[in-house]
């Protein structure tokens, strides 16, 4: 479980990490040189490729390490930086990110045969640019116990027998910094005691200087131990030591030896031969018969002058050496480090921290509830008509508005992350069609809440390959009509009164009004009689059905699925606007709500049912005179000074049952420049209200965009009033078409 | 009484999966994000054992490990350092500032847990 | 960690309260030594030490062969939980000869 919950983390971190590195080699194209850079591309392969191998990801490990590798080089200035590679590590990059989502969607899931050739040839590309030499398995393993060679404990019987001892024989002597250097023999000793069983351990302190000489921080222990241990071969025991290999000598004789070599034992020891010779016996490493001959051995070497260590081939007993003269720790360079310090600091002094994203929701949702409770008190402190209490509860009021406020502030993300994604779109894309495009990024330090961040992304997806392919001209036309031959793509993000704006702008060749409306007329969308505005034509393009792609290419302008993007943002709560200029450029806003959290709500009674509507887009409220319902019976519209206003009944439209209450009135709401009226048989006042979506048996509902619960517990449906004055709208113009064929 | 264990790492998930193994295990673990942020949780507690990246944000293990080293009550506290098999020379900077012990990642949380019962034990 | 010492009839009784680790090993060197000059028999209680590591251990060492040299009586008395097993994963109980509760079977 806990596990589970780690991989989780790995998995959203490997996403950060990757696109860092995206955005980092894309930096790099500009500037090859970019040490920071390249470092921040290492250390995402580093981490994904460390992390991985915790979790026994060993695809993603073995893939990871060979980009590593490569990547080591280039920070090593071994392999220069160009075009070629880093569209490689671009590619390796979403290959890694191909990886990281399989095990995503199932932690036990092997990579589809897609995945795997695309490894593949990944990796043969790779091979260019790494070392010649084959590099090692990256898979889990610890230094000591893959680089020491293990063959060496095979036995060939020579000169001399074998001992009768079946245990290893350890000999230890530790250098006097290894406490210094934070290891403690004892640590060590323990550790062999749990792996198998110490048969018996002499403890030396023979090299123990007189008192006056004795560093307390020197050790001066040496140890001769008898092992045994089930499986345990010489490579088991010097892993052991492992991180004291260079801060002890280490002999290992495997059970039964030859004589021969525990004469040599004795030979490198530095303790004299003759109490060695007990210890060894003491420890039940050798009988005294076996000394004997171990020392007769000794003499006869001595004798014919050859060294019993030169007479094998080197060293095969698996001594660790004891390296001396070891590098001085350096002092570092004081200057240099305060500088760095000063640096880092500046470039990542917030301090964040992880939370999970439901965990916000539910807060976020305990406020919702907190700010109906709040409405439902004050509106019962009114009755009382006690001052104090009436305070009071404004206080309260207040507060639960800041508490709200903050709340719907943790949710609240940076754009530019979501921006800064479309520096590798828009970079392929241009590659792709053979265009010269850059993107220029402003405002990406606007925030917006996180639950809207994460679904502009394929609608400005789609703005900007549109206007990749269809707006911004091919370098020659471009150059023809007096334009840099390169175009620009620029994405701008800003907040404007309560809402965020965020724009998509092209310098290319702008929409063709004649050419829209002919299309238009052509589709039945408008009459040739009606008189549009520049924005409204360009509106056109936002029509379901206004464009195929064939249509569109031939338009030399935009609209592939143009009415995807609309839907996508108005689903949002949000609007799409046009602005394009003949053969300077076209610019899209989209304007979404802050939050789609929270509103502020006006409440409308028909018949028995709530309905909220978002007060900013409430403009006024009329009462309909008996007169005017007697007019308005057969018609959709009334007069308001002067403008045609199309209104709705909702009580039509939401099939209420009852009579129509003795009064009605007209709430005018606006929506993009148009407005329309909502005939209601109540108005209920303001009311700050939590959208709780509806579930997805009511998302096709029309006019319906989500639900809340009012302070007396009731549902109350929140109107879609974008889609309402749509459709009156639609019902004025039909009529009126109806009225004007009779 | 509980070893205190220190991971220094700016993966988090490296973090969580060494901490499960060795709480598992009986030790206690402290965390630290990168170089600065684990100096900042030194505050001169008892600590057994520092587990450090080498490569890290803000500042990296060497700095970390020397400014370790500095302080009275650290100074003999063992260091393991995770390192790539591609990082000599980082190793011999590091065994200067004061690491002796070295991890190769990847590891697997089992090999992580022995090699610090090498150093102590829970 | 401390150590207080206690002198009366010419037996020197010092007391280990804390950690006998290599951060205290000089500052301890300059105080078990000089117990030896306090009396013929030294008594070193070792109830109140939590952890010993290697530094300490040859300490202990250090002090018993110095007093062997000079012909006094160095005990280990009251051995914590902690000296205990030091002594008896370095098998050196012997070596002291203080006659010790071993926590297990000696090998």
């Amino acid at each position: 479980m806990e596990l589970d919950q780690a991989l989780q983390t790995f998995i959203m971190e490997s996403r950060e990490l990757l696109e860092a590195m995206e955005e980092s080699l894309l930096g790099l194209e500009s500037e090859p040189d970019d040490r920071d850079a390249i470092g921040a591309i290492f250390r995402a392969a580093h981490t994904i490729k460390g992390s991985g191998g915790l979790f026994g990801l060993d695809g993603i490990v073995a893939f990871t390490h060979v980009v590593e590798n490569v990547l080591d080089r280039v920070r090593n200035n071994e392999v220069p930086i160009n075009a070629d590679l880093i569209a490689l590590l671009l590619s390796c990059r979403d290959h890694i990110g191909m990886l990281v989502e399989q095990i995503a969607a199932d932690s036990a899931a092997k990579p589809d045969h897609e995945t795997e050739t695309t490894g593949i040839m990944l990796l043969n590309q790779l091979k260019s640019y790494q070392a010649g030499t084959q590099e090692q398995s990256p898979l889990p393993a610890i230094t000591s116990s893959q680089t020491k060679p293990q063959s060496q404990t095979a036995v060939v019987a020579q000169s001399g027998g074998t001992v009768e001892n079946d245990n290893w024989h350890i000999s230890l002597r530790f250098s006097h910094d290894v406490l210094r250097n934070g290891m403690d023999p004892l640590a060590f000793i323990r550790y062999l005691d749990n792996m198998g069983d110490i048969v018996h351990i002499v403890t030396l302190p023979d090299a123990m200087p007189f008192a006056t000489d004795m560093d307390p921080e020197s050790c001066y222990l040496g140890f001769e131990i008898d092992f045994h241990g089930e499986n345990v071969d010489k490579a088991t025991i010097e892993g052991v030591f492992e991180f004291v290999r260079e801060d002890c000598s280490l002999r290992i004789l495997p059970p039964h030896s030859r004589i021969e070599e525990y004469t040599q034992l004795i030979d490198e020891l530095p303790e004299d031969k003759i109490r060695l010779g007990d210890l060894l016996v003491n420890c039940g490493a050798l009988t005294w018969n076996e000394l004997d001959e171990a020392l007769r051995l000794q003499s006869l070497n001595a004798e014919f002058g050859c060294d019993a260590s030169a007479s094998r081939d080197s060293g095969n007993l698996g001594q660790i050496l004891v390296e001396q003269n070891m590098v001085q720790p350096e002092l570092v360079d004081a200057a240099l480090g305060k500088q760095k310090l000063a640096k880092e600091n500046k470039v990542q002094e917030s301090k964040l921290i992880r939370i999970q994203a439901d965990k916000l929701d539910q807060l976020i949702n305990l406020v919702g509830e907190m700010v109906i409770a709040g409405a439902a008190t004050s509106l019962l402190a009114q009755r009382t008509r006690d001052p104090a209490l009436h305070e009071s509860t404004s206080t309260l009021s207040r507060l639960v508005e800041e508490i709200r406020d903050s709340a719907l502030q943790l949710r609240m993300v940076q754009i530019g992350e979501t921006f800064s994604r479309f520096n590798r779109v828009v970079r392929d894309v241009s590659k792709e069609i053979g265009k010269d495009i850059g993107l220029a990024i402003s405002g990406a330090e606007t925030e917006l809440d996180k639950s809207v961040v994460e679904k502009i992304g394929d609608p400005l997806m789609h703005l900007v390959r549109n206007s990749m392919d269809h707006g911004i001209e091919k370098s020659e036309i471009r150059l023809q009509r007096g334009k840099p031959a390169k175009g620009t793509l620029h994405l701008n993000a800003y907040h404007e009164s309560g809402s965020i704006v965020v724009e998509v702008g092209d310098d290319g060749g702008g929409l063709n009004r004649a050419r829209i409306l002919a299309k238009a007329l052509e589709k039945g969308l408008v009459t040739a009689n009606q008189t549009l505005s520049d924005q409204e034509v360009y509106g056109l393009i936002f029509e379901a059905g206004f464009s195929t792609a064939e249509a569109v290419t031939n338009l030399s302008g935009r609209g592939v699925g143009m009415d995807v993007v609309r839907r996508n943002i108005e689903a949002l709560r949000g609007t799409v606007e046009i602005d394009s200029r003949e053969g300077v450029g076209t610019t899209v806003k989209i304007r979404l709500p802050l939050t789609l959290a929270i509103i502020d709500g006006f409440l409308l009674g028909v018949g028995s049912a709530s309905y909220v509507v978002p007060l900013d887009m409430v403009m006024e409220c009329i009462e309909l005179s008996e007169a005017e319902r007697q007019e308005t019976r057969e018609s959709n519209y009334i007069n308001l000074r002067g403008t045609v206003l199309p209104f709705i009944r909702l009580r039509d439209q939401f099939r209420e049952q009852g009579k129509a209450g003795r009064r009605e009135n007209i709430v005018v709401v606006q929506y993009v420049g148009q407005m329309a009226g909502l005939v209601v048989d109540e108005l209920m006042g303001e009311f700050q209200t939590v959208i709780k979506p509806l579930g997805k048996l009511f998302g096709n509902l029309k006019g319906i965009s989500g639900s809340t619960i009012l302070g007396s517990g009731e549902v109350a449906l929140i109107l879609d009033v974008p889609a309402l004055i749509q459709r009156a709208v639609n019902k004025e113009a039909q009529q009126l078409a109806y009225s004007q064929t009779k | 009484m509980a070893k205190t264990v220190m991971v220094v790492d700016d993966s988090a998930s490296l973090r969580q999966v060494v901490g499960i193994a060795l709480r598992g295990a009986g030790y206690e673990v402290i965390e630290g994000c990168d170089g600065k942020d684990a100096l900042s949780k030194l505050t001169g507690q008892k600590v057994h054992l520092v587990i450090s990246d080498v490569n890290m944000p803000n500042m990296d293990g060497i700095t970390f490990v020397k400014n370790l080293k500095q302080m009275p009550a650290y100074k003999f506290t063992p260091v393991i350092m995770l390192t790539t098999e591609s990082q000599e020379g980082k190793k011999q900077e590091g065994q200067a500032a004061g690491a002796k012990a070295w991890v190769v990642k990847p590891f697997l949380p089992t090999q992580m847990l022995a090699a610090v019962s090498k150093l102590v034990m829970p | 960690m401390t150590i207080s010492i206690e002198s009366s009839n010419g037996v020197c009784h010092a007391r280990v309260t804390g950690e006998m680790t290599i951060y205290h090993a000089a500052e301890m060197k300059g105080e078990l030594l000089p117990c030896l000059d306090y009396g013929t028999e030294v008594e070193i209680d070792l109830s109140e030490v939590s952890e010993i590591d290697t530094a300490g251990f040859q300490l202990l060492l250090l002090t018993k062969r110095e007093a062997a040299k000079v012909g006094k009586s160095l005990r280990l008395v009251a051995h914590s939980p902690a000296t205990l097993e030091v002594l008896d994963l370095f098998n050196m109980a012997s070596y002291f000869g203080d006659p010790v509760m071993m926590p297990r079977a000696a090998h």
